[in-house]
């Protein structure tokens, strides 16, 4: 050991690997949006709500299945009182509402607002590519909030079946499209009209505000009017709900009728009206906001 | 010049009625550039359309030969670009912030993490960098912000008005940052309205006025110094008669003369002027031409 030091000046190092372009750019946005939606990377307080949402939609899963294992263990022969596949997408759909809700403003608004996007604007990225990214984001998440307790459901009653896991899992195989369709049209159906909304707020308890207002006065007013008036045509009226169509297509899914009938069910339409009114939407909203990014980018 | 930086061919570019770059022409070698011109000059749109944000109405521009319009993404992944407006997320810490920076210019995750840590201590943010930057301190946001145009190591790097809002010393402090980055092989492109800075971090300046290119040259031929300050006791304006008359450029102001003297030794021709008419003088000494006096020759020439 010396007694007397030196001190190196390390310098600079340039960077000499590779560059991974548009395609890291687009990845780099994408993962961001998830850490964001999420609150990773973020202070405490902004954990909270999507974590605590995200306990919401796994608690119940975790119960059930424990309940059943229990009822298999101490009561092997009594019918199975838990909830299938088709209503868990009601209770997580209400869940995935909320969170939407409260992600897509968190999503696109600070990066408005603090002028981040003009950092986005000077790497390989089209405007195209930033919306679709954090559009990405949002629907990944979302759909993870419905998909991981359905998975667990379905592996977990396997795994208690009287049959063997594996017998259970072939002999229950038919519910994994159903499974995945079903995620897929809850996550499509709410995503794209809160980032629609969250495009054009400039504060994210507004956008959260109007998002929700508008899905609750959309349901409120087309129950209203599907079954109270009389007007010619009111039966249209049923495509107001829009929260709701992702239910009347959930119940087509499974063959089930949820416990009460959305106003689509009640103006006598099919699944493929509101399966129809769903893409609609999600292009004609996806479209805007493609648009308005590229004046903003 | 086969090996410029930056060119412009007849680039223009109007915003409705306003034009804010007018049939400007230049070939930029590699090194420091200095952009400079007034607020309103056309700084920022030649930035933004290099960048390939904007588009020309008329015109084209390159960097490193590509096409602005049309290459713009190749562009990008060669340069970094330092806004003058505000672009930081204040929720995030500084070390989390530069990967991301890092990682849209391109970068792997890994390489991402090793580059926001490295330039950080360039900037010297080191031991801030998991502070949120919102808690910053203006001069720790400017360097945050130099800190994410270099993260990917460009090729070039534009940056906007660098000592915005800085206090003197962290004026200097980004100035010398700056001065250091051509050393680290970045060619960088400093638009500003302060000449000093120009004059202090760049060895090559781009002159705007109104939309127009006024001058561009290496700056020690912009500023030499070419220029005599003289004080005259007896008949000034008989000194200034020959001096105009021997082809020097003179302002005066009562006694005070500055003589400038394109191509000539303006030492010389004050010395036979005095001789000729017999004038006295108190005090004679160099005065260097700065970046101002162009620019104000400049502007108030067209």
């Amino acid at each position: 050991m010396t007694d007397s030091g030196v001190v190196y000046d390390l310098g600079y190092k340039p960077y000499e690997g590779d560059k991974r372009g548009r395609r890291g750019a687009v990845a780099t946005t994408y993962r961001d949006g998830n850490y964001r939606v999420l609150g990773i990377k973020r202070r405490a307080r902004k954990k909270i709500l999507p974590w605590a949402l995200a306990a919401f939609v796994m608690v119940p899963a975790v119960v059930f299945v424990g309940f059943a294992f229990l009822l298999s263990t101490f009561a092997p022969e009594a019918d199975s009182p838990f909830g299938s596949h088709a209503d868990y997408f009601e209770l997580t759909g209400t869940i995935v509402l909320l969170f939407v809700a409260l992600a897509a403003p968190e999503l696109l608004i600070p990066d408005r607002r603090e002028g981040v996007l003009s950092i986005y604007s000077s790497r390989p990225l089209l405007p195209d590519d930033y919306v679709l990214a954090r559009f990405g984001s949002l629907l990944t998440v979302a759909a993870g909030f419905m998909l991981i307790p359905q998975v667990l459901m379905y592996f977990g009653f396997a795994a208690l079946d009287a049959d063997g896991f594996f017998s259970a899992l072939w002999s229950n195989g038919g519910a994994i499209p159903r499974i995945l369709a079903a995620t897929a049209v809850y996550a499509i159906a709410y995503t794209p009209l809160a980032l629609l909304i969250a495009t054009v707020a400039n504060r994210k308890s507004a956008a959260t505000g109007v998002y929700l207002g508008t899905l609750l006065i959309g349901t409120i007013l087309s129950a209203a009017l599907v079954e109270a008036t009389t007007m010619p045509g009111r039966r249209y009226t049923a495509m107001l709900a829009f929260g709701e169509l992702p239910t009347h297509v959930n119940d087509w899914i499974w063959g089930t009728s949820s416990s009460e009938p959305t106003p689509m069910a009640m103006a006598g339409f099919d699944a493929w009206v509101s399966l129809l009114v769903i893409g609609a939407v999600a292009v004609i909203a996806t479209l805007i906001v493609v648009w308005r990014y590229r004046r903003l980018l | 010049m086969t090996d410029s930086v930056l060119t412009a061919n007849d680039l223009g570019r109007a915003f409705g009625s306003v034009v804010a770059l007018h049939s400007v022409d230049f070939e930029v070698p590699p090194g420091r550039i200095g952009l400079v011109g007034a607020n309103g000059a056309g700084k920022t749109t030649l930035v933004k359309i290099l960048l390939g944000i904007l588009r020309p109405t008329t015109g084209t521009a390159t960097v490193f030969g590509d096409d602005a319009t049309s290459e713009f993404l190749p562009i990008r992944s060669r340069v970094g670009y330092m806004p003058e407006t505000d672009c930081l997320p204040l929720d995030m810490t500084a070390a989390d912030f530069l990967i991301h920076a890092a990682g849209l210019a391109g970068l792997p995750r890994n390489a991402a993490r090793q580059r926001g840590s490295d330039v950080l201590t360039l900037v010297g943010l080191h031991e801030e960098r998991f502070r949120r930057i919102g808690s910053f301190s203006t001069g720790m946001k400017q360097r945050t912000k130099l800190a994410q145009a270099i993260v990917g190591h460009p090729d070039l790097v534009f940056l906007d008005e660098p000592t915005a809002g800085l206090d003197p010393e962290g004026r200097g402090d980004m100035l010398d940052l700056i001065a250091r980055l051509g050393g680290f092989g970045i060619n960088v492109l400093v638009s500003s309205h302060i000449l000093g800075d120009i004059e202090r971090t760049c060895d090559w300046v781009l002159m705007l006025d109104g939309g127009t290119v006024i001058r561009s040259g290496p700056l020690d031929q912009l500023v030499e110094a070419d220029v005599a300050s003289v004080e005259i006791t007896g008949d000034a304006d008989a000194v200034a008669a020959f001096l105009r008359a021997a082809g020097a450029d003179v302002d005066s102001d009562g006694r005070r003369l500055i003589v400038t003297a394109s191509g000539a030794d303006p030492f010389l021709l004050i010395r036979d002027a005095l001789a000729e008419t017999g004038a006295g003088m108190l005090s004679l000494g160099p005065r260097a031409t700065t970046l101002e006096d162009v620019f104000l020759r400049q502007g108030s020439s067209q």
